[in-house]
């Protein structure tokens, strides 16, 4: 390590202002390895009296955290809904209010299927302080460590995220007709209970049933499985290979493309 | 210096440890974690401590310490009640008996303290300020364990193996250059990479001798701008880098990490200032690499959204260069989180989409009608010039006149500007400013939040 990258981590850059009491940072943790937390994430949480999280901020970072720090864990697997999301964004007003440095963490990036824009509103409602930090999308971890650009010149020349996650109802409410059209990669979140819906939605709008597809499930850590396929034996992927979230669906001619020999997988098997 | 910091094997002593609150628990456990033998005397035993009663390396004595208790010579004493003049005394008989003493409520009155350890067993790194300022401690440790990934752990365990492999395989002479050669080779990195299998490959070669050693490339996103938003996988890689190619949207905050021996090349990629077009990039990489170099390739953003990552990789793929690629934040997410304008919201967006708005011979292609979705955020990337077309396209397309949209200038970056204004009134309030790249778009009805979001 040479001197440089220690005065930037041992001393605060000037307008790096240190996180105050009553405030909360909101911070993305990234979609699983430990080395795709930023810089910024970890020299907030150094300052956290408190760190509140759920279930997808994995056991590596939560090492990071000093030890003095009080961790409270608000679970958000689905069906594990530890805390409903209005208590989640209540506990960080409470706790902000007595006068402790907060840190709420999050799986992925805030903003992105995070519902960070709903505990901010409760918290500036509440006349508290906060930032938000960004943290790496599962779409980007989880594409890059498969080895699958999620834009490519001669393949998908825009990228659509979407939530897979269903609505009481059973159906999503997409705009199927956009994410069949070609030329583009198609991300789902939270998806893979939901395959025969987005299968079925994106057929009869149109998308080839031979589309290709990957799956990824617990992507960037050492337990990472990919999975491709095509779109119409996407839902028996899932059921045959007992694919669990968190995992990430791709779909798109994009997958076609293999170059995760070079990538850090531990296990790899490819269906079809 | 007055501190002699040594590494003590857990087993050569029996500890003595006196207390029985939080501070002796924590002491229990590191003893316990080394393979020491402990003798615990306390009343009252904390939980932590009551749940390792069965452990046979521990041995409870459960009462109050007397002030004339009496310790075997040759035992370390940790003392860890909260009665001071309790501590003084046990420290004073401890000594008469020739024991070494650790007084956790007096850092002047210790023969030996604990350091804070940063454990990737077998490699350990121990933390200390002399008793100074415990905060200063918690504080280099954290930063520390962040550049120590837990894979540091399968790197020592494989140079230990190694380690015997060498002594039977290599005179002794020559061990010191190989241990010099590996390290400086890939295979550290590719253990740290979880790719144990090419690790063996590569130290295979260099124990064989077969010095034509392979290059490596590492296709690094370095994030939307800010260098606090680089990853500390990225941060590892560019500075282990023998040379570098970077372009335009690169921080040059974050070219300050690059090693100082390391060669640096812009590569360009403003607009109209390729300084190297694409395929003499991949040319140069190749080439690097196969001089066998460690060889960043530094983005801005994240190199597969919009980074012509893929092609990149394609080329060394199909000239048999190994390379890794490290995500970086991409634009999106950096702004939309510094401009407080979320990307999706329950009330507003289920989904996002990300498009380009380069200009190609004046004007951009895209496919206006699937972008027109009232429950969808869309983000353009790199469309300032032509965002007039962009915003008629779109409202020809159908998209409402009024539909909010937000350009932030210089996102995540200090002087990060946004405004926002509607589809139909952008083109005439961008006429009348002066607006610097690298810029965004996000249109949609989430840029509303923005007046109440906003935090920067």
């Amino acid at each position: 390590m040479h001197p440089p990258i220690l005065n930037q981590m041992l001393s605060s850059v000037p307008d790096d202002s240190p996180l105050q009491p009553g405030e909360v940072a909101l911070i993305g943790a990234g979609p699983g390895d430990p080395g795709l937390l930023t810089v910024r994430a970890l020299r907030l949480l150094a300052q956290a009296d408190t760190v509140i999280y759920d279930r997808l901020v994995g056991a590596g970072i939560m090492a990071l955290l000093p030890p003095q720090c009080q961790t409270i864990y608000v679970g958000k697997a689905a069906g594990d809904h530890v805390l409903p999301q209005e208590e989640i964004n209540q506990l960080l007003v409470r706790l902000a209010r007595t006068g402790k440095r907060i840190v709420r963490l999050k799986g992925g990036d805030p903003y992105i299927f995070g519902r960070g824009g709903e505990e901010i509103e409760d918290l500036r409602h509440a006349g508290l302080s906060y930032r938000v930090i960004p943290g790496i999308t599962a779409a980007s971890g989880c594409a890059t460590y498969a080895g699958i650009p999620l834009t490519h010149r001669d393949h998908a020349q825009s990228c659509t995220l979407v939530t897979g996650h269903l609505k009481k109802d059973g159906e999503l409410d997409l705009n199927w007709q956009a994410l069949a059209q070609p030329g583009q990669t198609l991300v789902f979140y939270m998806g893979v209970n939901s395959t025969v819906v987005i299968t079925e939605n994106l057929t009869a709008a149109g998308l080839a049933a031979e589309t290709p597809v990957a799956v990824i499930e617990r992507g960037t850590t050492a337990q990472q499985r990919v999975l491709r396929s095509t779109l119409d034996d996407l839902p028996r992927l899932v059921a045959r290979e007992d694919i669990r979230p968190p995992s990430l669906l791709i779909i798109g001619s994009v997958t076609a493309l293999a170059y995760d020999e070079f990538q850090p997988v531990v296990q790899e098997s490819v269906a079809c | 210096m007055m501190n002699l910091p040594l590494v003590l094997r857990g087993s050569a002593r029996p500890f003595v440890l006196v207390g029985g609150g939080q501070v002796a628990a924590r002491k229990l456990l590191t003893l316990l974690k080394a393979g020491a033998q402990v003798q615990l005397i306390a009343p009252e035993l904390h939980a932590d401590i009551a749940a390792c009663a069965g452990n046979p390396l521990l041995s409870i004595e459960q009462r109050p310490a007397s002030l004339t208790e009496t310790f075997d010579s040759g035992s370390l004493v940790v003392l860890a009640t909260d009665n001071h003049a309790l501590n003084k005394q046990l420290a004073i008989n401890a000594r008469k008996a020739g024991c070494l003493v650790c007084r956790c409520d007096e850092t002047e009155d210790n023969d030996f303290i604990f350091p804070a350890v940063i454990d990737r067993s077998p490699l350990l790194v121990s933390i200390s300020t002399s008793g100074a300022s415990p905060a200063l401690t918690r504080h280099v440790r954290q930063r520390l364990e962040a550049f120590l990934p837990q894979e540091y752990r399968d790197l020592g365990a494989f140079a230990e193996r190694l380690r015997g492999q060498i002594k039977q395989q290599l005179a002794a002479p020559l061990r010191a250059g190989f241990w010099r050669r590996w390290i400086g080779s890939l295979a550290p990195e590719l253990i740290l990479a979880r790719q144990a299998e090419r690790a063996e490959a590569v130290t295979a070669e260099l124990l064989n001798g077969d010095v034509e050693e392979q290059g490596e490339v590492y296709l690094v996103g370095a994030g939307p701008g800010d260098p606090d938003l680089l990853t500390f996988r990225a941060l590892r890689l560019i500075q282990s880098a023998d040379v570098v190619f970077y372009d335009r949207l690169v921080n040059p905050l974050i070219l300050d990490f690059i090693h100082p021996q390391a060669e640096r090349f812009y590569v360009g990629k403003a607009k109209s200032d390729h300084a190297v077009p694409q395929e003499g990039i991949n040319q140069l990489l190749v080439d690097a690499a196969r001089s066998g170099k460690k060889v960043l390739r530094l983005k801005g953003g994240d190199p597969f959204i919009f980074g012509r990552g893929g092609e990149e990789i394609e080329e060394l793929a199909a000239a048999g260069i190994p390379f890794q690629v490290v995500p970086g934040i991409t634009a999106a997410s950096g702004c939309a989180a510094y401009a407080g304008i979320p990307l999706t919201h329950r009330d507003h967006a289920q989904s996002v989409r990300f498009v380009t708005g380069h200009l190609k011979n004046g004007t951009c292609d895209l496919p206006w009608q699937e972008l027109v979705h009232p429950g969808q955020t869309l983000v353009i990337y790199m469309g300032l010039s032509g965002l007039p077309h962009i915003c008629a396209q779109l409202m020809a397309a159908g998209m409402e006149k009024t539909t909010p949209v937000a350009l932030v200038e210089k996102g995540t970056l200090p002087d990060q500007k946004v405004h926002v204004s509607t589809l139909e009134d952008m083109p005439d309030y961008i006429a009348g400013r002066t607006i610097q790249a690298p810029t965004l778009t996000i249109v949609g009805s989430v840029v509303s939040l923005h007046e109440r979001l906003k935090w920067r």
